[in-house]
């Protein structure tokens, strides 16, 4: 398999779940380093230079809410699923459940 | 001491809004600082570590692009075919008709033929040039300002004819533009350098010189209006009866004043044919006006005729491939 290829298949089916991980793991506050190291073992590969814009930009589409936390010596903007975002993310679920049972009876159908 | 991330910072944020730089500031030295902290707790150095973590966020035009939601192109797909159409179209339109514009200025103004090609050449470039940034300026602007939406919906009703007989090929109009080319040039090369020269050196042009302060522009600007003409019927895409009316009109306004100006003595130039001593050919009656005239109608007939022949070929195709 010409690796190249791969790579760019698979970037092109993994376009757009970026922003389903990240209203999922929101649903509990987390902060933009966080988040990414969190992405990142959860097998979504996403550089800091995307995630970083895309988060703002989902909170201008007020699917995030956001609070600057200064508790801590270094203040954090943490970012938390809103009530718009949570019900988009069920949404986006089913449709995601949805494409997964289509995928599946396509394969089961074509090795019959 | 400025380090390598406030230099960074500035870098991205300083083409974003005013009242956007703070928070992203704030938020965009956090998130490398956790980033940096999680390097030198792996037992990198601060400064690698630094140096490492920018690499990975790349360029900062990029990011400040994605904050800022920015296209990272000039003219993006919704608008590029538009754009390469309008760019295609005022070429074709503009660059012959301003080019012969320049030309048939310096004509008028008597320019050796040397500068005329210069000014047309230099014209032709310019006039590129011009279009090309003009209009790509436009829709740079446009791609930043509006939806991103192209202009038109797409329909079916817009597609092309298929090429069918009667179909206009370019060739008819890279024809027309030569034979104006060529004419043009004969009527200027007459002039500037005839066969005969006078006491003082100067030629003496076959048409009488006073047709310059008229005549011989509006021939001029007629045989530009032919090629445009051409250029209309071609992009049309066929001959219709209706531009062989217009062709009527346009051969007429030729050969009407040609005639006149034949039969009155003031087309041919009475010291070119005295000359050689038959200054009496200019006059009605004589052999060389009787063989201009047939020459003046049998092309302006010819052409008029043409041009019915071509919509009548295009209104009734005899046998298209499709109906074989």
């Amino acid at each position: 398999m010409d690796g190249e290829l791969l790579t760019g298949h698979l970037q092109e089916l993994r376009r757009g779940t970026v922003v389903l991980a990240c209203l999922a793991l929101l649903r509990r506050p987390g902060y933009g380093y966080a988040l990414l190291e969190a992405l990142e073992s959860a097998g979504f590969a996403v550089e800091a230079n995307t995630l970083y814009p895309l988060l703002r930009r989902l909170e201008k589409q007020g699917l995030l809410e956001s609070a600057w936390n200064t508790d801590e010596s270094r203040p954090r903007k943490f970012y938390t699923t809103s009530a718009e975002g949570s019900e988009l993310l069920a949404l986006l679920l089913s449709d995601w459940e949805q494409l997964h049972a289509a995928i599946r009876n396509l394969s089961e159908g074509n090795e019959r | 001491m400025t380090t390598l991330t406030d230099r960074y910072v500035y870098a991205a944020l300083r083409s974003l809004p005013e009242e956007k730089r703070a928070d992203i500031d704030r938020e965009l030295r956090a998130s490398i600082e956790d980033a940096v902290d999680a390097r030198v707790e792996e037992g990198v150095s601060p400064r690698d570590a630094e140096r490492e973590v920018l690499t990975e966020f790349g360029d900062p035009g990029r990011l400040a692009a994605g904050y800022a939601d920015r296209p990272l192109h000039l003219i993006g797909p919704a608008l590029f075919l538009d754009w390469w159409r309008l760019l295609k179209l005022l070429l074709a339109v503009v660059l012959p008709v301003a080019t012969a514009g320049v030309v048939l200025g310096q004509l008028i103004a008597q320019q050796p033929v040397g500068t005329i090609i210069g000014t047309a050449v230099t014209t032709l470039l310019s006039v590129t040039v011009h279009l090309g940034f003009w209009v790509t300026l436009v829709f740079a602007v446009l791609e930043r300002t509006t939806g991103r939406q192209g202009f038109s919906e797409w329909t079916p009703d817009s597609l092309p004819e298929l090429p069918a007989p009667g179909r206009m090929g370019f060739g008819e109009v890279i024809a027309s533009a030569v034979f104006a080319v060529i004419l043009g040039g004969l009527l200027i090369w007459q002039q500037v350098s005839s066969v005969f020269r006078d006491e003082g050196g100067r030629p003496i042009p076959l048409l009488d010189p006073e047709l310059w302060s008229l005549w011989i522009p509006y021939l001029l600007a007629l045989l530009v209006l032919e090629v445009v003409f051409a250029f209309v019927v071609w992009r049309h895409g066929r001959w219709t009866y209706g531009f062989a009316a217009v062709n009527v009109v346009t051969s007429l306004l030729f050969a009407v004043p040609a005639l006149w100006l034949l039969f009155t003595e003031q087309l041919l130039n009475r010291a070119f044919f005295a000359e050689f001593g038959r200054d009496w050919l200019i006059e009605p009656g004589s052999v060389t006006v009787t063989i201009t005239a047939f020459v003046i109608i049998g092309i302006t007939l010819w052409d008029i005729v043409d041009a019915f022949l071509k919509a009548r070929r295009a209104a009734h195709p005899v046998a298209t491939p499709a109906a074989a």
